[in-house]
Protein backbone atom coordinates (compact mmCIF):
# COMPACT_ATOMS: atom_id res chain seq x y z
CA UNK A 1 0.00 0.00 0.00
CA UNK A 2 1.49 3.35 -1.16
CA UNK A 3 1.82 5.93 1.84
CA UNK A 4 -0.10 8.74 1.97
CA UNK A 5 1.56 11.57 3.95
CA UNK A 6 -0.44 14.44 4.78
CA UNK A 7 1.19 17.26 2.89
CA UNK A 8 1.88 14.62 -0.07
CA UNK A 9 -1.22 12.90 -0.33
CA UNK A 10 -2.70 14.12 -3.84
CA UNK A 11 -6.21 12.98 -5.20
CA UNK A 12 -4.45 10.46 -7.63
CA UNK A 13 -3.30 8.25 -4.01
CA UNK A 14 -6.73 8.90 -2.58
CA UNK A 15 -8.35 7.15 -5.20
CA UNK A 16 -6.74 4.14 -5.17
CA UNK A 17 -7.73 4.45 -1.32
CA UNK A 18 -10.75 5.29 -1.56
CA UNK A 19 -11.39 2.29 -3.49
CA UNK A 20 -9.81 -0.14 -1.15
CA UNK A 21 -11.90 1.47 1.35
CA UNK A 22 -14.77 0.48 -0.47
CA UNK A 23 -13.57 -2.89 -0.61
CA UNK A 24 -11.92 -3.94 3.43
CA UNK A 25 -11.92 -1.02 4.85
CA UNK A 26 -8.58 0.76 5.65
CA UNK A 27 -5.99 0.62 8.59
CA UNK A 28 -7.25 3.39 11.04
CA UNK A 29 -4.48 5.69 10.17
CA UNK A 30 -4.66 5.15 6.15
CA UNK A 31 -8.09 6.46 6.67
CA UNK A 32 -7.95 8.92 9.15
CA UNK A 33 -5.53 10.30 6.00
CA UNK A 34 -8.13 9.87 3.40
CA UNK A 35 -10.94 11.36 5.51
CA UNK A 36 -8.90 14.31 6.23
CA UNK A 37 -8.41 14.56 2.10
CA UNK A 38 -11.70 13.89 1.37
CA UNK A 39 -13.02 17.04 4.11
CA UNK A 40 -10.26 19.35 1.87
CA UNK A 41 -11.31 18.36 -1.67
CA UNK A 42 -14.76 18.42 -3.07
CA UNK A 43 -13.21 16.50 -6.45
CA UNK A 44 -12.54 13.37 -4.34
CA UNK A 45 -15.87 13.34 -2.66
CA UNK A 46 -17.78 13.78 -5.18
CA UNK A 47 -15.63 10.86 -6.84
CA UNK A 48 -15.86 8.54 -4.41
CA UNK A 49 -19.66 9.19 -4.08
CA UNK A 50 -20.17 8.48 -7.98
CA UNK A 51 -18.04 5.23 -7.66
CA UNK A 52 -20.32 4.39 -4.12
CA UNK A 53 -23.40 4.74 -6.97
CA UNK A 54 -21.91 3.11 -9.29
CA UNK A 55 -21.59 -0.05 -7.27
CA UNK A 56 -25.62 0.30 -5.62
CA UNK A 57 -27.29 1.31 -8.57
CA UNK A 58 -26.19 -1.89 -10.08
CA UNK A 59 -27.09 -4.02 -6.81
CA UNK A 60 -30.25 -2.26 -6.94
CA UNK A 61 -31.67 -3.37 -10.60
CA UNK A 62 -33.96 -6.50 -9.94
CA UNK A 63 -33.13 -10.01 -10.96
CA UNK A 64 -35.51 -11.88 -13.37
CA UNK A 65 -37.99 -14.68 -12.09
CA UNK A 66 -37.37 -17.54 -13.28
CA UNK A 67 -39.92 -18.54 -15.72
CA UNK A 68 -41.77 -22.03 -15.28
CA UNK A 69 -41.08 -22.87 -18.85
CA UNK A 70 -37.59 -22.78 -18.48
CA UNK A 71 -37.78 -25.36 -15.72
CA UNK A 72 -39.90 -27.62 -18.05
CA UNK A 73 -37.69 -27.40 -20.99
CA UNK A 74 -34.38 -28.93 -18.67
CA UNK A 75 -36.56 -31.69 -17.34
CA UNK A 76 -37.68 -32.80 -20.83
CA UNK A 77 -33.63 -32.34 -22.04
CA UNK A 78 -32.50 -34.56 -18.76
CA UNK A 79 -35.78 -36.78 -19.47
CA UNK A 80 -36.90 -36.09 -16.31
CA UNK A 81 -40.32 -35.27 -14.71
CA UNK B 1 -23.21 -25.93 3.20
CA UNK B 2 -26.02 -27.18 5.76
CA UNK B 3 -26.17 -30.78 6.25
CA UNK B 4 -29.33 -31.29 4.43
CA UNK B 5 -28.14 -29.71 1.82
CA UNK B 6 -25.05 -32.17 1.41
CA UNK B 7 -27.23 -34.54 1.52
CA UNK B 8 -29.52 -33.31 -0.79
CA UNK B 9 -26.43 -33.42 -3.20
CA UNK B 10 -25.34 -36.70 -2.18
CA UNK B 11 -28.78 -37.66 -2.95
CA UNK B 12 -28.66 -36.25 -6.06
CA UNK B 13 -25.30 -38.05 -7.09
CA UNK B 14 -26.83 -41.08 -6.40
CA UNK B 15 -29.27 -40.54 -9.42
CA UNK B 16 -32.16 -39.67 -7.20
CA UNK B 17 -34.05 -37.61 -9.64
CA UNK B 18 -36.64 -35.45 -6.82
CA UNK B 19 -32.90 -34.68 -5.52
CA UNK B 20 -31.74 -33.37 -8.47
CA UNK B 21 -35.42 -31.45 -9.18
CA UNK B 22 -34.84 -30.02 -6.10
CA UNK B 23 -31.48 -28.78 -6.06
CA UNK B 24 -32.40 -26.89 -9.24
CA UNK B 25 -35.02 -25.13 -7.80
CA UNK B 26 -32.57 -24.04 -4.73
CA UNK B 27 -30.71 -22.49 -7.34
CA UNK B 28 -32.76 -21.63 -10.21
CA UNK B 29 -32.51 -18.18 -9.55
CA UNK B 30 -29.14 -18.00 -8.53
CA UNK B 31 -27.62 -18.82 -11.62
CA UNK B 32 -30.72 -17.13 -13.96
CA UNK B 33 -29.79 -13.55 -12.26
CA UNK B 34 -26.09 -14.18 -12.60
CA UNK B 35 -26.54 -15.06 -16.16
CA UNK B 36 -28.63 -12.29 -16.97
CA UNK B 37 -26.58 -9.74 -14.71
CA UNK B 38 -23.61 -11.08 -17.26
CA UNK B 39 -25.13 -11.24 -20.52
CA UNK B 40 -28.19 -8.44 -19.73
CA UNK B 41 -30.86 -10.48 -22.44
CA UNK B 42 -33.42 -12.77 -21.35
CA UNK B 43 -33.41 -14.93 -23.87
CA UNK B 44 -28.90 -15.79 -23.56
CA UNK B 45 -29.30 -15.92 -19.98
CA UNK B 46 -32.18 -18.70 -20.55
CA UNK B 47 -29.85 -20.66 -22.49
CA UNK B 48 -26.81 -19.98 -20.25
CA UNK B 49 -28.97 -21.34 -17.36
CA UNK B 50 -30.29 -24.41 -19.29
CA UNK B 51 -26.56 -25.31 -20.59
CA UNK B 52 -25.77 -24.86 -16.57
CA UNK B 53 -27.78 -26.98 -15.15
CA UNK B 54 -27.18 -29.65 -17.84
CA UNK B 55 -23.16 -29.39 -17.09
CA UNK B 56 -24.34 -29.67 -13.15
CA UNK B 57 -26.37 -32.89 -13.98
CA UNK B 58 -23.46 -34.72 -15.62
CA UNK B 59 -20.78 -33.49 -13.68
CA UNK B 60 -22.67 -33.72 -10.18
CA UNK B 61 -20.65 -36.65 -9.45
CA UNK B 62 -17.09 -35.09 -9.42
CA UNK B 63 -18.23 -32.31 -6.57
CA UNK B 64 -16.52 -33.55 -3.65
CA UNK B 65 -17.91 -31.06 -1.11
CA UNK B 66 -14.80 -29.72 -0.19
CA UNK B 67 -15.62 -26.02 -1.83
CA UNK B 68 -18.59 -24.32 -0.88
CA UNK B 69 -21.38 -25.93 -3.68
CA UNK B 70 -22.14 -22.23 -4.67
CA UNK B 71 -18.58 -22.00 -5.36
CA UNK B 72 -18.10 -25.21 -7.85
CA UNK B 73 -21.72 -23.91 -9.48
CA UNK B 74 -20.20 -20.23 -9.97
CA UNK B 75 -17.53 -21.79 -11.88
CA UNK B 76 -19.86 -23.53 -14.25
CA UNK B 77 -22.11 -21.00 -15.33
CA UNK B 78 -18.89 -18.59 -15.44
CA UNK B 79 -17.72 -21.25 -17.90
CA UNK B 80 -21.39 -21.06 -19.63
CA UNK B 81 -21.72 -17.09 -19.56
CA UNK B 82 -17.93 -17.13 -21.23
CA UNK B 83 -18.91 -19.70 -24.28
CA UNK B 84 -22.23 -18.15 -25.16
CA UNK B 85 -21.32 -14.52 -25.43
CA UNK B 86 -21.56 -13.20 -28.54
CA UNK B 87 -19.22 -11.13 -30.13
CA UNK B 88 -20.68 -8.42 -28.96
CA UNK B 89 -19.38 -5.16 -30.99
CA UNK B 90 -20.11 -3.04 -28.00
CA UNK B 91 -17.51 -4.54 -26.14
CA UNK B 92 -14.31 -2.39 -26.16
CA UNK B 93 -11.31 -4.06 -26.69
CA UNK B 94 -9.82 -5.80 -23.42
CA UNK B 95 -6.59 -3.85 -24.60
CA UNK B 96 -7.90 -0.41 -24.11
CA UNK B 97 -9.20 -1.34 -20.45
CA UNK B 98 -5.40 -2.47 -19.66
CA UNK B 99 -4.00 0.57 -20.98
CA UNK B 100 -3.68 3.94 -18.91
CA UNK B 101 -5.79 6.12 -20.41
CA UNK B 102 -8.41 3.31 -21.74
CA UNK B 103 -11.37 4.66 -19.64
CA UNK B 104 -11.50 8.37 -20.36
CA UNK B 105 -10.58 10.66 -23.02
CA UNK B 106 -7.88 12.26 -23.86
CA UNK B 107 -7.03 15.72 -22.13
CA UNK B 108 -5.05 15.32 -19.04
CA UNK B 109 -6.71 12.77 -16.63
CA UNK B 110 -4.93 10.42 -14.59
CA UNK B 111 -5.10 6.78 -14.36
CA UNK B 112 -7.94 6.58 -12.51
CA UNK B 113 -9.72 8.28 -15.20
CA UNK B 114 -10.58 11.90 -13.84
CA UNK B 115 -9.53 15.18 -15.49
CA UNK B 116 -6.81 15.92 -13.65
CA UNK B 117 -8.14 19.83 -13.80
CA UNK B 118 -11.49 19.82 -14.65
CA UNK B 119 -13.81 19.79 -11.70
CA UNK B 120 -16.05 16.62 -11.15
CA UNK B 121 -19.42 17.40 -10.96
CA UNK B 122 -21.58 15.78 -8.44
CA UNK B 123 -24.27 13.05 -9.06
CA UNK B 124 -27.48 13.29 -8.54
CA UNK B 125 -29.43 11.08 -5.94
CA UNK B 126 -29.87 7.44 -7.10
CA UNK B 127 -33.32 6.77 -7.09
CA UNK B 128 -34.77 5.31 -4.22
CA UNK B 129 -38.12 4.00 -5.38
CA UNK B 130 -39.05 0.62 -5.16
CA UNK B 131 -39.26 0.32 -9.35
CA UNK B 132 -36.38 1.25 -11.52
CA UNK B 133 -37.01 2.79 -14.23
CA UNK B 134 -36.35 1.25 -17.46
CA UNK B 135 -34.59 3.90 -18.95
CA UNK B 136 -32.07 3.91 -15.88
CA UNK B 137 -32.07 -0.09 -16.95
CA UNK B 138 -31.31 0.88 -20.08
CA UNK B 139 -28.37 2.98 -19.53
CA UNK B 140 -27.07 0.68 -16.91
CA UNK B 141 -27.38 -2.33 -19.29
CA UNK B 142 -25.50 -0.79 -21.75
CA UNK B 143 -22.54 0.36 -19.95
CA UNK B 144 -22.04 -2.89 -19.05
CA UNK B 145 -22.15 -4.42 -21.87
CA UNK B 146 -18.91 -2.45 -23.06
CA UNK B 147 -17.07 -3.40 -20.40
CA UNK B 148 -14.80 -6.25 -20.95
CA UNK B 149 -16.21 -10.13 -20.09
CA UNK B 150 -13.54 -10.72 -17.98
CA UNK B 151 -14.21 -7.77 -15.65
CA UNK B 152 -17.77 -8.00 -15.73
CA UNK B 153 -17.43 -10.96 -14.08
CA UNK B 154 -15.21 -9.78 -11.39
CA UNK B 155 -17.78 -6.35 -10.94
CA UNK B 156 -20.89 -8.93 -10.70
CA UNK B 157 -19.20 -11.42 -8.28
CA UNK B 158 -17.50 -8.86 -6.19
CA UNK B 159 -19.97 -6.08 -5.97
CA UNK B 160 -23.10 -7.71 -6.89
CA UNK B 161 -23.04 -11.24 -5.91
CA UNK B 162 -21.48 -10.37 -2.75
CA UNK B 163 -18.56 -12.78 -2.96
CA UNK B 164 -15.04 -12.09 -1.13
CA UNK B 165 -12.14 -11.55 -3.47
CA UNK B 166 -10.80 -14.88 -2.50
CA UNK B 167 -13.67 -16.94 -3.38
CA UNK B 168 -13.73 -14.69 -6.93
CA UNK B 169 -9.97 -15.62 -7.11
CA UNK B 170 -10.82 -19.14 -7.06
CA UNK B 171 -13.71 -19.13 -9.20
CA UNK B 172 -12.25 -17.41 -12.02
CA UNK B 173 -8.64 -18.93 -11.36
CA UNK B 174 -6.93 -15.76 -10.54
CA UNK B 175 -4.98 -14.72 -7.52
CA UNK B 176 -6.49 -11.77 -5.09
CA UNK B 177 -4.50 -9.06 -6.14
CA UNK B 178 -5.50 -9.45 -9.59
CA UNK B 179 -9.37 -9.99 -8.76
CA UNK B 180 -8.83 -6.66 -7.06
CA UNK B 181 -7.46 -4.80 -9.88
CA UNK B 182 -9.89 -5.64 -12.51
CA UNK B 183 -12.51 -4.77 -10.05
CA UNK B 184 -11.16 -1.51 -9.76
CA UNK B 185 -10.88 -0.89 -13.57
CA UNK B 186 -14.28 -2.52 -14.04
CA UNK B 187 -15.75 0.36 -11.28
CA UNK B 188 -13.68 3.38 -12.82
CA UNK B 189 -15.12 1.62 -16.66
CA UNK B 190 -19.21 2.05 -15.44
CA UNK B 191 -18.43 4.84 -13.75
CA UNK B 192 -17.10 6.74 -16.51
CA UNK B 193 -20.43 5.28 -18.51
CA UNK B 194 -22.75 6.15 -16.21
CA UNK B 195 -21.34 9.66 -15.33
CA UNK B 196 -22.91 11.75 -18.58
CA UNK B 197 -26.49 10.31 -17.56
CA UNK B 198 -25.82 10.96 -13.51
CA UNK B 199 -24.49 14.45 -14.16
CA UNK B 200 -27.11 15.71 -16.56
ZN1 LIG C 1 -8.59 15.04 -3.88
Amino acid sequence: MHRIHRHTANCRNVAKHVQEQLDYGLSSGAYRKIKEHLERCPKCTAYLDSLKKTVFLYQRYPDPHVPKRMRQRLFAVLNLH
Amino acid sequence: MPLSELELIRQAQRGDERAFTRLVSHYESLVYGFAFKVCRDKELASETWQDTFVNVYRKLHQFDGRSKFTTWLYTIVVNNCRMKRRKSKLEVASVSIEAPGGFHDTRGTDDEGRGAQTTIPPWKETPLDAVMHSELKGVLDSAIQKLPMDYRIVFILRDVEGLSAEETGRILKLSVPAVKSRLRRARVFLRERLNPYMTT
